[in-house]
């Protein structure tokens, strides 16, 4: 009897500590295009956490937005897709969501909540009715505005400009020291990002959404567009012949070496800094707006997850979706990115200055707005840049621009 | 059955030309065509809108200026490559001392990628980091070469680029043209008494006939497809300045996502192209006949 | 051959003339070597033309080994390997396809054949991203897309135009009789070809492997779209050390790396100058 008893014993105590079957890794193939230095630190963080998380991280970097975007989209119309893309917070990806080419991870969107934290910009870019297509990774703001010390010093400006007439009176001091008061580099982008700075601070936040949301002939058509146009032109009084075609990282340099006083730039400009071994309130200071309601413009990066019903494929997906989004990757991510967080409820010690910064307006949700792109379709916001660019460099009339901006903003 | 054979052989050796030419680039011809009269975004559609994207490209003063500028463009690029390629291969071909390093400093701009090469352009261009910088430091004070960021002159700034990248091939072929022209010609005409450069001009260059023609074809492929140089050393800009119609297709390609303004704008190149070359093809077909 | 003495006018006229060109072409080079060896400290400075205060190679090791192309930071060396093996089908295939061509298309004229070449050469004047989704498309029907053969065939659907104009205008230049002799000494289609067109042709090959190598080598878009993960050319590594939109750019890795991606075609130029000498169908023409 007790023989029996003891062999059903061992046996249960044998099975109950049997180890667990080992699972696969889940692969999953990601297309980015995150190749320099600084951007190759933070995806690592990305691989290092799903890797941690269960899975297996096959990198597919290729350099430049247009083009990584470009290969995914052929990849996926030739039945080779990746298991993840990324993209922006804009509707680049709207159309491979029509055509049913991509898988959605309402799961985990549901499950953890992202309507809780989530700004509203980011939600309504990838929430598409109502199911979530995108995983957001992080949101970096285009418009800040990056101050040299020593350039201040030399002209004698004693702190960073607090609104937009002393922006130029600063300018004007950095003019009459000899330095170059605003340093730019001439592409079309620039131009815009410049131009998304004026409109944000100057136009204010119902002027911008009733432009950019909207496209409202009558705001277009309005007097405080046209004095947003103008100020805009204004600014280009002070940058210095060599600008156009500039790359953006000439210029920061130019803010490094203390030969120009201010640019207005995204905040990847920080990994600049970084990389001279600059640091924030010492070296160089940073500006996300004029007056206590300043807006902080999001424009962020996201991941989409091509269509497949692979159950592998699908479980890699939900991971990497959730792997994202989880707090702990989230500040681990974009500390080394120069972004901020997708959410605000992170332990934001460990970021630097301005990022924290950020992060403190980002809690405020009507300083909350998108970038022109995540309103607007991609061919709009490119008919856009043409006319803004063309008017930063030539001398059109500002009536003419305001026609031009309606007519590049029509469907 | 051998007769039969020697009919059928020439036809089955074209095979690979017959089938890339109809179904590549016959097929993807008709299907741009197709496209470009739909409103086709990121992905192909079947929604037929007959002339609507022409009708949108033609009012766009963007693409207006890429075509102005890709005349002039091309025939600045073609000429200079040419003449220059020419005297090159002429000068190298006089049995000088180091030929080979020479024919490498020539070739090397060729073999190099674009994206740095362009980028080395942009600065040497740039009145304030290059070459206007050095001479005024230098002491002449009063040196201007600002073209890059000229909205009018900014365009050749690209034509000298591209010059610098395309003239070593040029010459790469005119050589082996020259080369291939019998030693024999030289003989007779130094004994005949005329001058060196009366050669060239009125002997050799007409029997380059062949390779002139390459060349011409070459660069032409080159100045309607060029868009890489674009990119690397202007973007495009000042504004949109230094627009070229490839660049315009490219951006709409891809960033702004609307394959039919495009297809639409691949269209007017390839029918600007087949208004121009069609006739000179022709004639030359024509001459190719009389041989036999 | 009579020997000229070296210091005619013409003479020094020739070499000035050269000199100086090769002092223009050579200028971008210079920027480049001695941006290369500097640091990112002195290039901030913006002296293009100055020479290194602080020579260094550091900037080359990055470029082979250590820049980051992604996640991983491994340099360009890791796409060698994989840039020969597209390169080597794809330079002698369409050689051998594009002689044929102009062979057939100069002697043997079939009926249509120039109209299927004028087609070809007007092809060459699409963009070729313009005719990427269609190729996709086409290349995944027959299981093609995303591997080796798929970015071999698609090199030599689009190097057909100028290789096939490069022989047949070679060939152009040939004389009639010759080829009319060789028929009537009974030569066939094929033999021809291989004994008599093909050993004359080795100036215009050498010139069309030029052609070739470089454009191959160099070639990114159509790597990157068709050849597969695995097979994924050195140009995309040296794409993902140049280029970025939001990133840090360091000038002096680029230019290390630029000059690193060009030696294989540069060693074919160089290697390429036995071939460049005179009198090959000259020979040909006499016997």
């Amino acid at each position: 009897m007790r023989f029996k008893t003891l062999a059903l014993v061992a046996a249960l105590f044998a099975a109950a500590s049997a180890p667990a079957q080992t699972k696969a890794p889940l692969k999953a193939e990601v297309i980015h295009w995150w190749t320099s230095g600084g951007e190759s630190a933070a995806v690592k963080t990305l691989a290092d956490a799903y890797r941690a998380a269960g899975g297996e991280w096959q990198d597919t970097a290729i350099a430049l937005g247009e083009q990584a975007r470009s290969v995914a989209i052929n990849r996926i119309v030739g039945g080779k897709a990746p298991t993840a893309a990324q993209f922006n917070t804009t509707k680049q990806f709207y159309d491979i969501v029509d055509q049913g080419l991509l898988n959605n991870v309402d799961e985990v969107a549901i499950r953890d909540g992202w309507d809780k934290f989530l700004p509203e910009v980011v939600l309504n870019v990838i929430r598409i009715k109502g199911h979530y297509y995108a995983a957001p990774v992080n949101i970096h703001m285009p418009a800040w505005a990056w101050t040299s010390k020593a350039a201040f010093r030399r002209a004698g400006i004693k702190d960073d400009p607090k609104t937009m007439d002393e922006l130029f009176a600063a300018l004007d001091k950095l003019k009459a020291a000899g330095l170059v008061p605003l340093a730019h580099g001439g592409q079309g982008w620039q131009d815009n990002t410049v131009f998304t700075f004026v409109l944000s601070n100057v136009g204010g936040r119902d002027l911008y959404l009733k432009v950019f949301k909207d496209r409202d002939p009558a705001a277009i058509k309005s007097d405080a567009f046209k004095n947003v146009l103008l100020t805009f032109k204004r600014l280009h009084n002070y940058v210095d012949k060599g600008s156009p075609g500039r790359n953006w990282n000439d210029a920061t340099a130019m803010i490094i070496t203390g030969r120009a006083g201010i640019q207005i730039m995204g905040d990847w400009a920080k990994g600049e800094f970084s990389l001279a071994k600059q640091e924030a309130g010492k070296d160089y200071g940073c500006i996300a707006g004029f007056g206590p309601k300043s807006l902080y413009v999001i424009q962020g990066d996201v991941m989409v997850f091509p269509r497949s019903n692979d159950p592998k494929v699908v479980a890699a997906q939900k991971l990497l979706a959730k792997v994202i989004t989880d707090p702990v990757t989230q500040v681990a991510f974009n500390e080394k990115k120069g972004s901020v967080p997708i959410r605000t409820d992170v332990d934001a010690s460990k970021m630097d200055m301005c990022a924290q910064m950020g992060l403190a307006i980002l809690k405020d949700k009507s300083r909350q707005i998108g970038n022109g792109e995540s309103y607007i379709a991609p061919d709009q916001n490119g008919a856009l840049q043409d006319v803004i660019s063309n008017y930063w460099n030539r001398d059109i009339p500002v009536e003419k621009v305001q026609r031009d901006v309606l007519a590049a903003l029509r469907d | 059955m051998k007769a039969l054979l020697r009919r059928v052989t020439p036809w089955t050796a074209l095979l690979p030309l017959a089938i890339t030419v109809l179904v590549g680039y016959f097929g993807a011809a008709l299907w741009s065509l197709f496209i470009s009269m739909t409103s086709s975004r990121t992905f192909p559609s079947t929604n037929f809108v007959g002339l609507e994207q022409y009708e949108r490209l033609f009012d766009n003063e963007r693409w207006q200026l890429a075509l102005h500028n890709l005349a002039i463009y091309g025939l600045l690029f073609i000429v200079a490559c040419m003449v220059i390629g020419f005297l090159l291969a002429v000068f190298i071909d006089q049995k000088v001392r180091g030929e080979g390093l020479l024919r490498v400093a020539f070739l090397y701009p060729y073999a190099m990628s674009f994206v740095a090469t362009g980028l080395v352009w942009q600065w040497v261009l740039n009145p304030d980091s290059g070459l206007q910088n050095a001479m005024q430091h230098l002491g002449w004070k009063d040196f201007t070469f600002d073209w890059i960021i000229d909205q009018d002159m900014a365009i050749y700034t690209i034509v000298i680029a591209s010059v610098w990248q395309a003239s070593g091939l040029v010459m790469a072929l005119m050589l082996a043209g020259l080369r291939s022209i019998d030693e024999e010609i030289w003989k007779a005409a130094r004994l005949d008494g005329v001058p060196v450069w009366r050669v060239y001009l009125s002997i050799v260059l007409p029997m380059l006939g062949a390779t002139l023609a390459t060349v011409f074809v070459l660069l032409s492929t080159a100045v309607v497809k060029a868009f890489d140089v674009v990119i690397a050393m202007t973007q495009g800009g000042p504004g949109t300045a230094s627009d070229l119609p490839a660049k315009f297709i490219m951006d709409h390609l891809f960033g702004r996502a609307n394959l039919g303004l495009a297809s639409a704008g691949a269209m007017v190149l390839l029918l600007t192209v087949l208004i121009i070359v069609a006739p000179l093809l022709y004639a030359r077909s024509r001459r190719k006949e009389a041989r036999t | 051959m009579k020997r000229r003495s070296h210091f005619t006018p013409a003479r020094i006229g020739v070499y000035g003339f050269l000199l100086f060109a090769a002092a223009f072409f050579l200028a971008p080079l210079y920027v480049m070597l001695t941006t290369s060896f500097k640091s990112m400290d002195e290039i901030r400075l913006g002296q293009i033309f100055a020479l290194p205060q602080a020579f260094s190679l550091n900037a080359w090791r990055a470029a082979w080994s250590e820049a980051c192309t992604g996640v991983s930071c491994e340099g360009v060396s890791g796409g060698f390997w994989n840039s020969v093996i597209i390169v080597v089908p794809s330079t002698i295939l369409p050689i051998l396809i594009g002689a044929l061509n102009g062979y057939c298309l100069s002697f043997w004229r079939p009926r249509g054949a120039n109209l299927l070449f004028a087609i070809l050469m007007l092809g060459a004047f699409i963009p070729i991203q313009v005719m990427i989704y269609p190729l996709v498309k086409l290349e995944a029907a027959l299981g093609l897309y995303s591997s080796l053969p798929g970015i071999i065939v698609v090199h030599i659907v689009f190097s057909m135009p100028m290789m096939t104009l490069l022989f047949r205008n070679y060939y152009a230049a040939i004389p009639l009789e010759l080829f009319k002799a060789a028929r009537i000494d009974g030569g066939g289609f094929w033999r021809i070809f291989v004994q008599l067109m093909l050993p004359m042709s080795v100036p215009i090959a050498i010139v069309a492997t030029i052609m070739q190598v470089t454009g191959v080598w160099n070639d990114y878009i159509l790597g990157l779209v068709f050849a597969g993960r695995e097979n994924l050319p050195m140009t995309v590594q040296l794409n993902n050390v140049i280029n970025t939109t939001t990133g840090e750019r360091l000038y002096n890795v680029n230019m290390a790396a630029t000059i690193l991606t060009s030696a294989v075609p540069l060693m074919v130029y160089l290697i390429s100058g036995r071939w460049f000498v005179r009198g090959i169908t000259a020979g040909a023409v006499k016997g």
